[in-house]
């Protein structure tokens, strides 16, 4: 049984160790807005920051060239830091690269590697907490998107979407109308539904 | 306190808007209604109109006022100059707004998980669009909602009312005739959660029991505020919850 | 400008060029509108426009004061814009920016221009005349400040109440009469981008344009004109805008008749 929660809201009258929540007096309560499931005792927060996590593929913008390393825009209140000696690609200000996180250094700044550049293409930020939805559940969900389109999309993990060629319209809507219903159930079938309905033969 | 001619608030054991004295006026929240910043709540209460918003957390500037162990809280109240029904309130720095501004923001550095966002600044606006007396008390109600529904962690989410002192009788959310003219006013945040106090103020004069009598009726009208406040951060996904539900 | 911006702006450049803007506008189309009027009970007059993400709240309040030293037979109008920190993340807390005071200054020579507003009508007596005050506050920022605060600045004016002078007390309560208002003005706001020019730009498009035309008209003439940021403008462009604005204003002063009513 799934419910919404609020900071605050009791969730169980035991401790449960899970993320976004606190134990007071052997009890655990919710610390954010999200979708609590009674059974299964989990905690999705419905909104919020992104919470990198080593190996997870995030898109970024170079917004500060340093002789020994570029500082990278993530849509987060956390930068990105990419050290140039193991960077192939000719990086400026400006430039957007697909990366995967590395770790967290004592400041939480985010320590990326194996940056690949990307060309053209637009981007769309979403929140974060969507994004598991964007992508479903085994790739489903972005694969329906990809072939619905004939779009190459990358989604990072940090909310950040670089879409290109293809129907990048129907790819924007797809994905923002994710967005908006991620919380509900049959969202698979809506989004098949649309794809089929908008095709375009591009 | 008191002015030339008083005007009679209590009227045959009823006030001038026709509540009894431990009545809240009306109340309604709607959660994210700014598309920019990444909470927002709208509140009516009574007759004023207030908007709060959030931006943040994000990266804390100037750097000398960043906190390498934990985010900062900023907090700024404000009335707009249309917002009052007699004269036009001209712009510029309000010592009043700026002492608002403070206990507010005292309030959401003690729920908020600041050491989640270290060097990082957690931004809260309040913006008064109406004002008929409790605007500080609706402010941070509705700045509750705002950091919530911007998914900041929270060890609970806070409500403010105002009570107060007409003649002899404590009331519960004086409004801005009753506040001009009243013996005492007393706003006060709760976290729910503890029904500990995060935000008092008091002018005026009360005996002990009255203080007592008067955050009584705080806490219970808490029961009401706190179910506003919850549903106005589960309706947007409730509704459309509801539209593909199936069946 | 942050980095995200550039790139995004690169992306509306790349569809500019093939003759799209993002969102699948026409060039010289204006994204929905909405008109809330008395939203502000309090105040004198009070109006909300959405103008797709953009909102502005405009509220109206009227005080008695002194007239001008140079004007003893007129009433005054001061118009204010506050670019609220809430309406952006790059907007912030302090005095007035000199976006906001542009803002203020073009809307309210639109309206002095066209003479919506009687100044000699607000004279009360000898030293006493109205000072009317127009605040315009942007809640949420998307582009195209200036035309959604005319048409707030307008819609307030139509239905705002003139409050009475009796025995030296302003009396706002009863029945009261309307503001008289003489004529509607409304603005027409284009970005140049590359070479292209587009009505009614989005933020993405702001934050790319190389320079800006406000015009504002009341249907028959060009009341009052504002050429916006470094880059420069041919006569020929010029020119060509007025055209567009003179026609796409008898869309706004539609949408503005059928909001007050």
């Amino acid at each position: 049984m799934n419910r919404i929660v609020v900071p605050g809201d009791l969730l169980a009258d035991a401790p449960i160790s899970i993320e976004n929540t606190l134990i007071y007096d052997n009890k655990t309560y919710s610390a954010i807005l999200g979708m609590y499931d009674d059974e299964k005792k989990t905690l999705i927060p419905l909104e919020g920051t992104w919470n990198p996590r080593r190996g997870e593929t995030v898109i970024g913008i170079i917004d500060e060239a340093r002789p020994s390393s570029y500082s990278v825009d993530l849509n987060s209140p956390f930068k990105g830091m990419l050290i140039a000696r193991f960077v192939s690609s000719r990086l400026q200000i400006g430039s957007v690269v697909e990366a995967k996180v590395k770790e967290l250094d004592e400041t939480k700044t985010v320590m990326l590697m194996y940056a690949k550049k990307l060309y053209g293409g637009k981007i769309i930020d979403i929140p974060p907490a969507k994004v598991p939805r964007v992508i479903g559940r085994g790739n489903t969900m972005i694969q329906q998107i990809t072939e619905g389109t004939n779009s190459s999309i990358i989604v990072g993990m940090n909310g950040r979407i670089w879409i290109k060629g293809g129907d990048v319209a129907l790819a924007t809507e797809a994905i923002l109308r994710i967005v908006e219903e991620a919380h509900t159930e049959g969202l698979t079938e809506r989004i098949a539904e649309m794809l089929k309905q908008n095709k375009k033969v591009v | 306190m008191e002015a030339g001619e008083k005007p009679q608030l209590i009227i045959n054991g009823k006030r001038t808007d026709g509540r009894a004295f431990d009545e809240l006026r009306e109340i309604k929240i709607e959660a994210n209604v700014l598309k920019n910043a990444e909470g927002s709540a709208y509140i009516e209460w009574g007759n004023n109109k207030i908007l709060a918003a959030v931006y943040g957390p994000k990266e804390a500037l100037p750097k000398h006022v960043a906190d390498p162990e934990r985010a900062i809280v900023k907090c700024r109240y404000a009335m707009a100059p249309f917002s009052s029904l007699e004269e036009h309130g001209r712009s510029g720095p309000n010592r009043r707004a700026t002492e608002i501004s403070k206990v507010t923001r005292e309030v959401f550095e003690n729920v908020i998980l600041l050491d989640k966002f270290p060097g990082c600044s957690i931004d809260i606006f309040i913006e008064v669009l109406q004002s008929d007396g409790g605007t500080r008390a609706a402010g941070v109600t509705a700045a509750a909602v705002a950091l919530a529904a911007a998914g900041i962690p929270m060890s609970d989410l806070p409500y403010a009312v105002s009570a107060g002192k007409i003649g002899d009788n404590i009331v519960l959310d004086l409004n801005k005739i009753e506040d001009n003219y009243s013996d005492a006013d007393v706003p006060v945040a709760i976290s729910p959660r503890t029904g500990e106090v995060l935000l008092l103020q008091m002018d005026g004069n009360l005996t002990k029991e009255e203080l007592s009598k008067a955050l009584a009726l705080v806490k219970e009208a808490g029961k009401t505020i706190t179910k506003l406040q919850k549903d106005a951060l589960k309706r947007d996904y409730e509704k459309i919850t509801e539209k593909y539900k199936k069946r | 400008m942050h980095a995200i911006d550039m790139v995004k702006g690169e992306y509306i450049k790349e569809l500019l060029n093939k003759g799209f803007r993002d969102g699948e506008r026409g060039m010289y189309e204006y994204r929905p509108i909405s008109i809330q009027n008395g939203i502000i009970p309090n105040a004198e007059g009070s109006a909300q426009v959405d103008l797709g993400g953009t909102k502005i709240l405009v509220g109206i309040k009227i005080d008695v004061d002194s007239p001008l030293p140079d004007k003893p037979g007129e009433g005054n109008l001061v118009t204010s814009a506050e670019l609220l920190p809430l309406a952006s993340a790059d907007y912030d807390v302090g005095p007035p920016s000199p976006e906001a005071i542009e803002l203020a200054r073009v809307v309210d020579r639109g309206i002095r221009a066209s003479e919506a507003i009687d100044m000699k009508s607000l004279f009360i007596e000898e030293e006493k005349v109205w000072s009317l005050f127009i605040d315009i506050y942007v809640l949420n920022y998307d582009g195209n400040l200036f035309d959604a605060s005319t048409l707030a600045a307008m819609a307030a004016l139509r239905s705002t109440r003139m409050p009475k002078y009796e025995d030296g007390k302003v009396i706002r309560e009863g029945a009261l009469p309307r503001l008289k208002v003489n004529s509607t003005v409304t603005s027409c706001t284009f970005a140049k981008i590359n070479g292209k020019t587009v009505l009614d730009p989005n933020k993405g498009e702001e934050d790319i344009m190389d320079s800006r035309l406000t015009i504002a008209t009341d249907g028959k003439y060009i009341r009052a004109m504002q050429k916006g940021l470094s880059g420069s403008m041919s006569y020929k462009t010029i020119e060509e805008l007025v055209d567009i604005s003179f026609d796409k204003s008898k869309e706004l002063r539609n949408i503005l008749d059928k909001a007050i009513d």
